[in-house]
């Protein structure tokens, strides 16, 4: 088994062993809920219905219902699904790349970065539905045999693409997530002693024995699956990021869409885990498996991802400028100095300023700090959508249809709605399911468990 | 009739050496139950390295072809239109847009292919029994199986080379 | 004798047997009586058991169900016998006329089944096109709140009442006839049967420029004015394009002479403080008082005899002087009119037609207008005489007194002392609702009638539907109230052309017949010849305008391109027709300059958010108050008002649309308990000069719905194209694309385009020389329907949008909605100001771009105007196409960017991706939602009647934009078809470019070499919008040429 140098930060604290870890993990689902939980879930629920009531409002009556316009035809629906999907990348990223790269460190955060994949990639795929007029219709975006005989769908549009992608990803990375999964339920049934839950996990835990058959199997398609998401969450934003890349809109019409999407994506997707990594460990006690190297080392790839992310800003100004195109470099002009110049002057403090701080290792490293600038970054990221898709739109080619764009109370209501239902899933998710990767934890308990580590000092 | 032992380790690394002992002594075991992979069990006590990367690979060569096919049946072949002036006269002129849903859909077919063979394979499916001998197994235990029929030694000898590694616990059962 | 015979009811009472007996007097004698039958102790004893019960449950469920999945079956009921000139699905045109005191127009009317849908110009009279307010016109015929049959005193009466009543009151007491400007020969016979005293007048009165006119030539009319022979033109405050005397032929005459194919352009001064649209189309604008009209004429006349220019500012001066300079020039083929009912300028203007010799010319009093006959004096006279009491019978037909007289307040207590009063107005308005009796005349489209605006041709009206409620003619309630022998109207009317007619014969006449079909019909008449030498007495004239002042503020009012004289108030397609000029809907305003407003510190900036601020004005002892909004062009120190608003305000009925609606779209109530109208009535203002009023703000705010925001083109050449007479002349002969004025967007490439062995920033190519692919073959491959417009000569009237919105089916969607962005209009008219600044003037400055584009944003003072129609440009790589996932928008072989309304799924990807902005979403379900209940045709159920057939309704939730008129297209395919012929270039139009007065819209086949929008496209003035996009439209616009060098 290979050992690790000493000087590296041991990832689990404290003198735990096998055991300690399986109970540490099962605790919250065994034990009774904490009383935090149960607040946080009522309020998080009863946010949940408000969004779904607005929802059900906006199918009901027309997208009318919303601020958009015959000018700008997009705006919190788009930026909020792009906003998600942004959001979920960071999960995959975790599980699947840093497998590759056999960072350790993941295994703390992995379970649970990729149930925020799940769920935000849920909430993401809201948007599309009901930005649609005709929702009813919906299973038109689907190449389905149909009584008119000869009538399909347009592959030349990168909406239809969007389809493809978001389904292809969603279901991915669920199987990613669940085959994980089975290891660990196995685990908790065998420590279940009340009847109906040893069963509902035995159900779900498909009756894994650990064989070591199995367990090789288990690594092999663990790792083929980390190979095949790494290039699939790369291409989802990227297909994402065409939905206004292949467009004739100044501000939209850019070719350095893909890289600076998936970059933001990252950037947002690691914020969003810290901000939810750091309220979990303190709720459920996981202080030794998730502490401030695993919080330093998002830190540092928040300030890769946040710079790539500014760069790009920067270059889309030069270029706006350096094309000649009047069109295009009014667009940007107007970005910064127009109507919605404060969105614009909001994203660029959010995601380009705030992220630096992170080179000081005592703001990297304080939790706090980690935890206000990752809401300070998801905000930014929500506000670069939006100076996107609203901006770009609200003044393009002919002035006479300038316009603008309010947002209505509908538009609002169903986006904290889908801030209730992630949370409220997500909090499921905490009680029932293990929070850590069980298994990988252990293999790695003597390499980077700090007992062992001392031990090996002697 | 036939006697079946589970050894229990309380490590991974005792149950590792415990192992190449054994296999040593020409004993044959049968199989290991482990909370977590043991790096390095597979060849000792002879496990075969899995083929599910290839059968992933011919899933997701499947889905590039389906994808190929379709848009081209729906876009070329089936009922070309004039969207936008693109040309929906060959499959080459078109294939830049098509590129997108190819990769997507063989990564769709790839990884749910490989993973619905994974778990058909390994039979763990909805519903299945634990078989795992011990529940200790899924927590802090190792356990390895070994039974007289598989070895040519007998049960007396076979016991006693057990013994001699350090084990946590053993249990003997016989089995018709 | 009594009948004796009697009937059974049977056997039994015949030989009375006793069964019969003891039935006999029960009324129902099998009938047993309740407590009898519940007493029964059977009954008690039935019992429905458990099965029973579970069988009649499922049943009852069961049937529950089905009848749930029941669709609902509208009824259509088959013609039993076919009307031999309807068949189902195929358009009849009736030849007609409307007249309604403003507008005159000959036109044709669209029928559909049986119902009258669309109107369009009868152009075989050659007597221009028809404009917005009269394509509109046809809603009214389906207006929910026309009166139903007569009503006395305000409740439902019959005719013979009504009739009895009249007829007594006509025979003893003096009566009076009060209309509008009766056109109509025989109507004025109907009337002269009367032998009533009949006084006419004009809700916007020309009385002054026909008494001026008298008194010079002795011609009691107002003369008629030919613009198509009128080079130059100097209008003083008159909105000739717009709404000055009758506009229909005004546009065509006027546009005929702007295209500068012909070597020149006539050359348009207007002299004026509102911005009108005339004034936009103006070569030469100069912002005057109102005040100061009388001087300018003055100035001119002065001019033109030589002498010096007095009480003009130095600009104004200047302007008048360069205006008299080439009014000399064109002497005879020139035009001076002045639009104020103001008798010293209209003389003096009248002395200047003169001295220019435009009388014979340009200006016509031997074949004059015959309408406009109003007189104002009458007017006073007859109010006088009804507050006297001195009138006993007082007849109201075709106007509105009570609303649209100057000195409406007289006439109403007037009215109140006249014994008995009857209007024969279609709705119970403003008069209707305080006459004793209302005789409700037929809609224009029920009725028979003849006009004739000018001697020498009479125009025939005919009815297009039968009468939808039973209404009457209101010559025939003449003929009847007069007790003539003869009262059938149409037997009177037929008459009037052939003596011996008889109804017995009614098709016989050939003549007639023909007259019926073509619409009208020419007759010799003795034509007077006035002598336009005599002199013109200027000297009291000029010395009353030279003594003419003007305080801090002015006011002036005008008329609007939708509504008219507040006719057509109801009418919700009207009012959410932009103004031409400011792009406000459903609104009345108080126009007036941004220096006065920011020195009064009001709202300029007016959007969804920013509401206008509501000011007060005062004008001797009459106040408004009204939003003020920020007008380019308009004289700093005068404001000006719209007539025709404030519709209702007393609570008179008078049609859904008339009131202001509003997020709910129910009507806003007004602290009166009443509904609020829309805008204030500024009639009263007109019984004065305004030339000292008082304006303040009141704090208030109110929102205008606006349908473009933005008033500059930022400088963006390759969305419009302008130059001078001057600059297109030089190169009139260059090849498309190469002139200074309209060269091709080209794009550098790597490669020696030039050979001039270097590849530099020289090396370039136009861009529909790049293609990404090899593309769609669309030239010479059968049709490719396509369309050029001119800016030319487009003078922006709107009439185009109006007939779009009818002819598609377009939804209104109301105030709140537009005031969202969210009008739904399929053409609409963009309309820029020039901007005093520019990139190239903040660079010489050293301005930074940033401030620079921001003071791009405001149009200059008095800016110059584009008035760009744009709709979809059916772009053959449109960009819209490709991203609709589901393929709902594709392109047609015949170039059509077509949309599939079932296939949409309502992504909103393509409106997005339109870099036109020509897609309109459907928010809402605007047939259902409530929302939209007071204004929407197709919410109503009568109004509904108006839809085209052809056109489906669009659902909520798709996309709906321009299909150029796909339907008409069809149809013109299958008529060419039928007859075995190609499509012939000009068989079939839009609704555009056939409502387009000035022939600004050319819609054809550009593969069919022998077109005329093939020509026209090839035309070295033509270019596409945005064209260096390279998504190749098959729509071309042509550079707007303005004969501005000589200033």
């Amino acid at each position: 088994m290979q050992k690790e140098s000493a000087i590296r930060e041991p990832l689990i604290l404290g003198h735990k062993s096998y055991k300690d870890i399986t109970d540490d993990v099962i605790a919250p689902i065994t034990g009774p809920a904490p009383l935090g939980w149960k607040i946080l879930i009522t309020i998080s629920s009863i946010i949940a219905i408000y969004g779904v009531a607005q929802i059900l409002y906006l199918i009901g009556t027309g997208i009318g219902v919303w601020g958009l316009n015959k000018t700008v035809g997009w705006a919190w629906d788009i930026t909020n699904f792009v906003w998600w999907v942004g959001i979920g990348h960071a999960g995959t990223l975790i599980s699947a790349v840093l497998l590759l790269f056999r960072q350790k460190w993941r295994m703390a955060i992995n379970r649970s970065a990729e149930a925020m994949t799940i769920f935000a990639v849920i909430m993401a795929a809201v948007f599309p539905g009901i930005h649609m007029g005709r929702i009813w219709l919906a299973y038109f975006v689907f190449p389905l045999p149909n009584q008119f005989g000869s009538l399909w769908v347009n592959f030349n549009s990168p909406l239809l693409w969007d389809v493809f992608a978001i389904s292809t990803y969603f279901s991915v990375s669920l199987v990613f997530w669940y085959i994980g999964l089975i290891p660990d339920f196995a685990t908790i049934r065998d420590r279940m002693i009340k009847p109906i839950p040893k069963k509902i996990y035995s159900i779900l835990s498909f009756g894994w024995s650990g064989r070591a058959k199995h367990w090789s199997r288990f690594e092999e398609v663990s790792l083929v699956l980390a190979g095949i998401a790494t290039p699939l969450v790369f291409s989802v934003h990227s297909i994402v990021s065409m939905d206004f890349a292949t467009a004739v809109i100044p501000g939209w019409h850019t070719t350095i869409f893909p890289p600076y999407f998936v970059s933001g994506a990252v950037f947002s997707g690691f914020a969003m885990v810290q901000t939810l990594m750091l309220i979990m460990r303190k709720a459920f006690k996981l202080e030794s498996y998730i502490h401030v190297k695993h919080v330093e080392y998002m830190n540092i790839v928040i300030i890769v991802t946040g710079s790539i992310v500014g760069v790009a800003y920067l270059t889309e100004l030069f270029i706006s400028w350096y094309s000649g195109v009047e069109y295009e470099s009014y667009a940007f002009i107007n970005r910064f100095s127009g109507p919605y110049s404060i969105a614009y002057w909001t994203m660029m403090t959010c995601n380009v300023i705030s992220p630096q701080l992170f080179w000081f290792k005592k703001i990297r490293r304080s939790l706090l700090a980690t935890f206000i600038l990752s809401i300070v970054v998801n905000i930014g990221m929500w506000f670069e959508r939006y100076v996107i898709i609203v901006t770009s739109l609200h003044r393009d080619y002919l002035p006479s249809s300038w316009g603008e764009f309010i947002p209505t109370a509908t538009d609002i209501g169903i986006f904290i709605g889908t801030l209730g239902i992630f949370t409220t899933l997500f909090l499921l998710f905490t009680r029932y399911f293990p929070v850590l990767a069980l298994n990988e934890l252990k293999t790695i308990l003597k390499s980077s468990g700090e007992s062992y580590k001392n031990k090996q000092d002697k | 009739m036939k006697k079946v032992f589970h050894v229990m380790y309380d490590d991974d690394e005792t149950l590792l050496a415990a192992a190449r002992e054994l296999v040593a002594k020409g004993i044959h075991i049968n199989e290991v139950y482990s909370p977590f992979p043991i790096h390095g069990i597979d060849p000792v006590i002879g496990i075969k390295r899995t083929r599910l990367a290839i059968a992933s690979f011919m899933f997701a060569m499947t889905g590039t072809s389906l994808a190929i096919l379709g848009m081209w049946y729906f876009m070329i072949s089936d009922w070309p239109m004039n969207i936008g002036g693109k040309p929906s006269f060959s499959m080459i002129e078109n294939i830049p847009a098509f590129i997108p849903i190819t990769f997507e859909f063989s990564v769709l077919c790839g990884a749910h292919g490989m993973a619905i063979t994974y778990l058909l394979r390994n039979g763990t499916l909805p519903g299945m029994p634990a078989t795992n001998p011990d529940p200790r197994t899924t927590d802090d235990m190792f356990v390895m199986e070994i039974t007289t029929d598989t070895n040519s030694m007998d049960d007396k000898k076979l016991e006693a080379a057990i013994k001699k590694t350090a084990l946590f616990e053993l249990s003997i059962k016989d089995v018709k | 004798m009594a009948n004796t015979k009697r009937y059974w009811s049977g056997l039994d009472e015949l030989d009375s047997t006793d069964a019969f007996k003891d039935i006999q007097g029960q009324e129902f004698p099998e009938a047993q009586s309740v407590d009898a039958f519940i007493s029964d102790e059977r009954h008690s004893s039935t019992t429905t058991g458990r099965r029973d019960f579970l069988k009649f449950m499922g049943f009852s469920i069961t049937a529950a169900t089905l009848a749930a999945c029941e669709t609902p079956v509208i009824k259509s009921i088959p013609y039993v016998n076919k009307p031999e000139d309807i068949t189902p699905g195929v358009a009849n045109y009736y030849a007609s006329t409307y007249y309604d005191g403003l507008d005159y127009s000959n036109i044709l009317v669209k029928t559909r089944e049986g119902r009258p849908i669309f109107v369009k110009a009868n152009t075989a009279t050659g007597a221009g096109k028809a404009n917005s307010r009269v394509i509109g016109s046809v809603m009214s015929l389906y207006d929910s709140a026309r009166l139903q049959g007569p009503s006395s005193a305000g409740d439902a009466s019959s005719w013979s009442e009504v009739d009895s009543a009249m007829t007594t009151a006509v025979a003893n007491g003096t009566t009076v006839v009060l209309s509008n400007s009766i056109v109509s020969p025989s109507t004025t016979k109907a009337i002269e049967v009367l032998g009533a005293q009949h006084v006419q007048y004009d809700a916007v009165s020309y009385s002054a420029l026909k008494e001026a006119n008298s008194t010079a030539f002795g011609v009691d009319a107002v003369p008629h004015y030919d613009f198509s022979k009128a080079e130059v033109i100097v209008s003083i405050a008159a909105d000739f394009l717009g709404s000055w005397l009758t506009t229909s032929q005004h546009d065509s005459d006027y546009s005929a002479l702007r295209s500068p194919e012909r070597g020149t352009q006539s050359q348009h001064f207007q002299f004026e403080s509102a911005m009108t649209l005339t004034g936009t189309n103006a070569d030469i604008r100069i912002m005057i008082n109102p005040s100061d009209e009388g001087n300018i004429a003055a100035g001119i006349l002065a001019a033109l005899k030589g002498s010096s220019v007095s009480n003009l500012d130095e600009h104004t001066t200047a302007k008048v002087k360069a205006a008299a300079v080439a009014l000399k020039a064109a002497r005879g083929k020139s035009l001076v009119i002045a639009g104020s009912n103001d008798l010293a300028l209209q003389t003096i203007v009248t002395a200047i037609n003169q001295t220019l010799s435009n009388y014979g010319s340009t200006i016509d009093l031997e074949r004059p207008s015959l309408a406009q006959r109003g007189s104002d004096s009458d007017v006073a006279k007859l109010i006088q005489d009804m507050n006297d009491g001195s009138i006993e019978t007082l007849i109201i037909y075709g106007c509105n007194p009570s609303y649209d007289l100057a000195n409406a307040v007289g006439f109403n207590s007037g009215l109140s002392k006249v014994k008995t009063s009857v209007c024969m107005n279609g709705v119970a308005d403003e008069t209707a609702s305080k006459t004793t009796f209302i005789a409700p005349d037929h809609h224009y489209l029920e009725s028979w009638n003849d006009l004739s605006i000018r001697a020498g041709r009479i125009d025939i009206v005919q009815p297009t539907i039968e009468p939808l409620y039973s209404t009457r003619a209101a010559q025939e309630s003449f003929l009847v109230w007069a007790g003539a022998e003869l009262t059938d109207w149409y037997s009177f009317l037929r008459t009037q052309y052939n003596a011996d007619y008889t109804p017995a014969g009614m098709y016989s006449n050939a003549d007639w017949n023909s007259a019926v079909h073509d619409g009208f019909l020419t007759e010799e008449n003795d034509l007077v010849s006035p002598d336009y030498t005599g002199t013109i007495h200027t000297t009291i004239a000029l010395s009353e305008v030279s003594s003419r002042k003007g305080g801090n503020f002015q006011l002036s009012t005008y008329v609007k391109t939708a509504i008219g004289t507040g006719l057509h108030a109801a009418n919700p397609m009207l009012q959410e027709t932009p103004d031409p000029v400011s792009k406000v809907t459903w609104d009345n305003y108080v126009t007036m300059s941004r220096t006065d407003m920011e020195a009064m510190g009001l709202n300029i900036y007016i959007a969804q958010a920013n509401p206008a601020s509501v000011v007060r004005v005062k004008s001797g002892d009459i106040t408004i108050e009204l939003p003020a909004f920020m007008q380019p062009g308009q004289k700093p120190g005068t404001v000006s008002v719209a007539l025709g608003y404030g519709r209702g305000a007393n609570g008179e009925f008078i049609g859904k649309a008339a009131y202001q609606t509003g997020e709910n779209g129910d009507h806003l109530v007004a602290d009166n308990g009443l509904p609020m109208p829309i805008g204030a009535n500024a009639y009263p203002l007109t019984s004065q000069s305004n030339y000292d009023i008082s304006i303040e703000a009141t704090g208030a705010e109110y929102a205008l719905a606006c349908t473009q925001i933005h008033n500059t083109y930022m400088d963006r050449e390759s969305v419009v194209k302008e130059t001078t007479l001057g600059a297109f002349l030089a190169d009139i002969d260059t090849p498309k694309g190469e002139a200074s004025w309209n060269r091709a967007h080209a794009l550098n490439v790597h490669q020696d385009v030039n050979n001039d062995g270097v590849i530099d920033s020289r090396d370039k190519k136009p861009t529909d020389a790049f293609d990404l692919w090899h593309s769609h073959p669309v030239e010479e491959v059968g049709h490719r329907w396509g369309m050029t417009i001119d800016l030319t000569t487009c003078t922006g009237c709107s009439s185009c949008v109006t007939a779009c919105h009818i002819e598609n089916n377009v939804s209104v969607v109301g105030k709140d909605e537009v005031l969202r962005h969210r009008d739904m209009h399929w053409i609409r008219i963009d309309r820029y100001y020039a901007s005093d600044y520019s990139l190239e003037k903040g660079a010489e400055e050293g301005v930074n771009i940033i401030s620079s584009y921001g003071k791009m944003e405001d149009p200059s003072e008095n800016p110059q105007t584009v008035h760009m129609p744009m709709m979809c440009q059916h772009c053959n790589h449109a960009p819209c196409e490709t991203v609709c996932p589901v393929a709902a928008t594709t392109h047609s072989n015949e170039g059509l960017n077509q949309m599939t309304y079932n296939r949409c799924i309502g992504t909103r990807y393509c409106a997005n991706n339109c870099p036109y902005k020509v897609r309109r979403f459907n928010w809402f379900n605007y047939k259902g939602h409530d929302k939209f209940q007071n204004f929407n045709p197709a919410a109503d159920s009568l109004t509904r009647l108006v839809l085209n057939p052809d056109v489906t309704v669009r659902a909520r939730g798709v996309m709906e934009k321009c299909s150029m008129c796909v339907q008409r297209i069809q149809e013109g395919k299958l008529d060419a078809k039928k007859s075995g012929t190609a499509v012939l270039d000009g068989a079939i139009e839009t609704a555009c470019a056939e409502s387009c007065p000035s022939n600004a819209i050319t819609f054809g086949d550009l593969n069919d070499d022998g077109s005329k929008v093939n020509a026209i496209s090839k035309n070295n003035r033509s270019y596409h919008a945005l064209e260096e996009i390279g998504i190749k439209p098959n729509i071309f616009y042509m550079t707007k040429v303005r004969n501005t060098d000589s200033q």
